[in-house]
């Protein structure tokens, strides 16, 4: 039996460490890739890259739609996106926001759409899913934020830039873009490497292994330790990290000693951000940012009733 | 954030706080900036009215991080750079104005200008002022006016200046409004013809040197005076009078130090005394009045005047004898031998204790009335210590009392004499002033009065003939044309009556304690605040004209105000300024 411990994280975000087993197919998890044989940790190495942009999106349903039809009624959602980046300029020492965008988008089931209508600058765009559930209706939502944010990633690597996209990676293309996971569902590491987490210090990472090895989203994986905190179990201020394995696997470690070497700089600390050290200063600032671009919530909902209210009358 | 596409636009009005008709804040724009006592102008539409502008001036500059949620964020955003947040700066605006006066507040996010030329002119509401004199330089460089109506009686009369004493420059900011007064004729209008200024010159013997000019003068304060409107140097007309050195004989010197030349010594004859009534200016403690004392003096005042008759080839002398004898008004007798001839204080006071309480025999009611003997003791006592402090004040011989029409400003230097004749030749001179105006019943020509130290004459708690004297003038002084224009360390030691009726109020630098007192209501919060740190040469201003004070900067004034800084080249010095 293992000792006790109390999260760092508030409740209500869950734990960094929820492992679920089974999502994980171990068969396709491959640990030899750059060290062969007994892991130890490894030192990550700050470069001095001189501009890195963290790319983040947030969400928000703003209400739940019905639209009424003789055949039955057909559940939909609204909700409201903004997806940007802040840029890191380490040699002016200086951050700032960069293409900060709100979309709104409202997502019917079975197969059924219906224009919104606007609100003055509040503007939906409707799509439909064949399914009907719930979940599926939120999925679909999800998934337009994550496109528009591996998009917005996927354009700032190839402007150059040093890329870390909060969450998994979606678009695997061979450009410098780190997926960045806080909470860690599937432990991947077999239970001979495993051990090496307790054992890595603030900048050190573990060495590469290969997620989903042959399919479809094959990439570079590494665990690395954002702080060194006091008290605290292994898993404390470890996140996971990710890149395409698209690029040359030296690539891939230059990437990770990088990464590894410059996180704990903009890791938060436990009496600022309650998501600490793994929600990144700059990301917490990014998503301030973006929810407050989303506009008000009681606000846009009331806007929202009342346009539909007065398009009602009209028709 | 700029959106700046016109040449006054310095930013908008800010949203995230009401705005109210009394105050509200500014974005500014990145490349532009406000500081206080900038003047600002916002264009609003209303509904059903149209343009609405509202006129402010700027209380308070703030800037801070936007995107920062800890002190220690402070670091991020501008050491480490890990944090994104900008620099947001903002002003705090007090409302001067709504034109027209349509009492609604600026719209969030409207367009905030600078206010210049005719827009300023609003702000300040000098398009509505009667007569608007320059009255110092705001922040900008521009002149700040002030209403005359509101200080030469016509709407408002005096003017009350405070501040501690040596950084506040209270006397040389009442000689630079007097100076502007009286060089501005096409302001001040009728009232400029045969303006009279009485000065007392308390400390020092800074107000002695009015006429001289100033060495260190320089280009820059004169390039101030002429955006004043005025050509810079000394006071065209000054006349200068110094009570006379005591035991000096017969010989009168004026009591001055630094100057003899041009300076005249001024006594009373014990003629002049007793006609003026000025025995009631020995009593002007502000504990004599606690006691009987005024009922005798009253009485004793008044028995002189019976009593009084002229000696014959002595002038200014006078015997007392009972009216009873039935002298005309204006005669002149022969002493008889052995008769008392009063020729100063000192034989007036023996005359007086030879009635009131004489060494043999009973007081004479008829001038004692019937106060107690104590009373009577400590009258006595009063009168001989009066004519030890300021005997030398009164003697006989041809009248050397203070002509106040000789020239535009009269100097009266007192700072040599004990307190009780300070306050006895204010009152005398006071008194003097009023009684001429009271007469005419005409508030032209002006009279100004210039009195430093007012909580010595008029102090809040007591009573005493000055003190009366003084809030008479503060009450009635308007409509007759005298003015005072009064100084102190410390409004809240000053008569309220004697505050309460200066239309203009004026304070350089307040001790922090005395600043936050009632007496300065006047100010706003943050001028309070900024009272107790100005700078000599700057002041606060506040006029009835206007609803916020203003801070005004005043220059280096032309003429001297010691010995060491009289301009004594031969040439003008302001020929080629």
């Amino acid at each position: 039996m293992g000792q006790l411990y109390v999260e760092g994280w508030a409740p209500e975000y869950g734990s960094p460490f929820e492992a679920d087993e089974s999502l994980v197919d171990h068969d396709k998890v491959d640990e030899s890739v750059e060290v062969d044989g007994p892991w130890t940790p490894l030192s990550g190495s700050d470069d001095g890259t001189g501009q890195i942009a963290f790319v983040d999106g947030v969400r928000r349903i703003d209400a739940r739609l019905t639209i009424d039809a003789p055949e039955g009624p057909t559940p939909g959602i609204c909700g409201s996106y903004g997806v940007g980046a802040v840029i890191w300029d380490r040699v002016e020492g200086r951050s700032h926001y960069t293409d900060l965008r709100v979309e709104r988008l409202a997502v019917f089931g079975n197969g059924v759409g219906a224009p919104v209508p606007s609100a003055g600058p509040i503007v939906y765009r409707s799509v439909s899913i064949p399914d009907a559930d719930p979940g599926m209706l939120i999925k679909r939502f999800h998934g337009a934020m994550r496109k528009a944010e591996a998009n917005l990633s996927e354009q700032l690597a190839q402007s150059g830039l040093f890329v870390i996209a909060d969450g998994p990676i979606n678009d695997l293309s061979a450009t410098e873009k780190v997926g960045y996971v806080k909470s860690h569902r599937a432990p991947y590491l077999s239970p001979q490497n495993a051990p090496i987490i307790g054992r890595l210090r603030m900048g050190e990472r573990t060495p590469l292994f290969v997620i989903g090895r042959g399919g479809q989203y094959e990439r570079y994986s590494w665990y690395q330790r954002l702080a060194d905190l006091p008290d605290a179990h292994s898993w404390t201020g470890i996140v996971r990290c990710e890149v395409s394995s698209a690029l040359p696997r030296s690539a891939a470690a230059t990437i990770a000693d990088r990464t590894a070497g410059v996180l704990p700089l903009v890791a938060s600390q436990g009496h600022v951000d309650p998501r600490a050290p793994q929600n990144l200063v700059p990301i917490a600032a990014l998503e301030k940012q973006l929810r407050r671009l989303l506009g008000d919530r009681a606000f846009v909902y009331r806007a929202l009733r009342t346009a539909v209210a007065t398009a009602a009358v009209e028709a | 954030m700029t959106d700046n596409d016109t040449p006054n636009g310095v930013g908008r009005v800010l949203g995230t706080e009401h705005t109210s008709t009394r105050e509200f804040r500014v974005v500014l724009d990145d490349a532009e900036y406000l500081q206080l006592d900038d003047l600002v102008v916002v264009r609003t539409q209303v509904p059903k009215q149209g343009e609405v502008r509202t006129y402010g001036i700027v209380t308070e500059v703030a800037a801070i991080y936007e995107g920062a949620s800890f002190e220690s964020d402070t670091h991020r955003i501008a050491v480490d750079g890990t944090l994104p947040g900008a620099k947001v700066r903002s002003a705090e605006i007090a409302i001067t104005r709504v034109d027209p006066e349509l009492w609604v507040s600026p719209d969030p996010g409207e367009k905030v200008e600078r206010a210049r030329g005719a827009e300023r002119e609003k702000a300040l509401y000098v398009d509505e002022m009667g007569r608007p004199l320059p009255i110092g330089l705001g922040r900008d460089g521009e002149p700040v006016f002030v209403d005359l109506d509101f200080f030469d009686g016509r709407k408002g009369g005096h003017m009350s200046i405070s501040g501690i004493s040596g950084v506040a420059t209270k006397t040389s900011f009442a000689l630079f409004f007097l100076r502007l007064l009286a060089a501005r004729p096409d302001v001040l209008g009728e009232g400029a013809a045969n303006l009279r200024i009485l000065v007392f010159n308390v400390k020092g013997e800074d107000l002695l040197w009015l006429d001289k000019g100033n060495r260190y003068f320089d280009q820059t304060a004169a390039d101030a005076w002429q955006t004043l409107g005025v050509a810079p140097g000394p006071f065209p007309s000054v006349s200068f009078w110094a009570p006379p050195r005591a035991q000096s004989g017969d010989v009168v010197i004026p009591d001055t130090g630094g100057r003899q030349e041009g300076v005249d010594a001024f006594t009373w004859t014990p003629r002049e005394f007793i006609e003026d009534g000025l025995l009631r200016f020995l009593f002007t403690d502000a504990t004599d009045s606690r006691n009987q004392i005024p009922f005798i003096e009253e009485r004793v005042r008044a028995q002189l005047r019976r009593y009084a008759v002229d000696v014959e080839g002595r002038p200014g002398a006078v015997v007392l004898r009972d009216p009873i004898e039935g002298h005309a008004p204006g005669a002149a007798v022969v002493p008889n031998p052995g008769e008392r001839v009063i020729t100063d204080l000192r034989t007036l006071v023996s005359a007086v204790e030879e009635f009131v309480d004489p060494e043999d025999g009973e007081p004479d009611q008829r001038w004692t009335g019937r106060v107690q003997a104590g009373t009577v003791s400590a009258f006595v006592r009063r009168l001989h210590s009066a004519s030890h402090r300021l005997g030398h004040l009164v003697r006989a011989g041809d009248s050397r009392r203070i002509d106040r029409m000789a020239a535009q400003v009269t100097v009266v230097a007192i700072q040599s004499l004990h307190d009780l004749g300070q306050r006895f030749v204010v009152g005398a001179l006071l008194a003097e002033t009023f009684a001429e105006k009271e007469q005419t019943g005409q508030r032209l020509p002006l009279s100004v009065i210039v009195l430093d130290e007012l909580n010595k004459y008029a102090p809040r708690e007591g009573n005493s003939p000055l003190k009366e004297m003084l809030i008479d003038i503060a009450q009635r002084g308007r409509s007759l044309g005298v003015l005072l224009v009064g100084a102190q360390q410390t409004a809240s030691r000053v008569a309220s009556e004697v505050m309460e009726n200066a239309a203009i109020r004026v304070a350089g630098r307040l001790d922090a304690a005395e600043a936050e007192r009632s007496e300065y209501g006047w100010m706003l919060p943050s001028t309070r605040a900024r009272a107790r740190l100005l700078k000599p040469g700057t002041m606060v201003l506040s006029q009835p004209s206007l609803p916020v004070p203003l801070v005004v900067e005043f220059p280096f004034p032309p003429w001297a105000t010691r010995k060491e800084e009289v301009d004594t080249s031969a040439t003008d010095p302001f020929a080629g300024l």
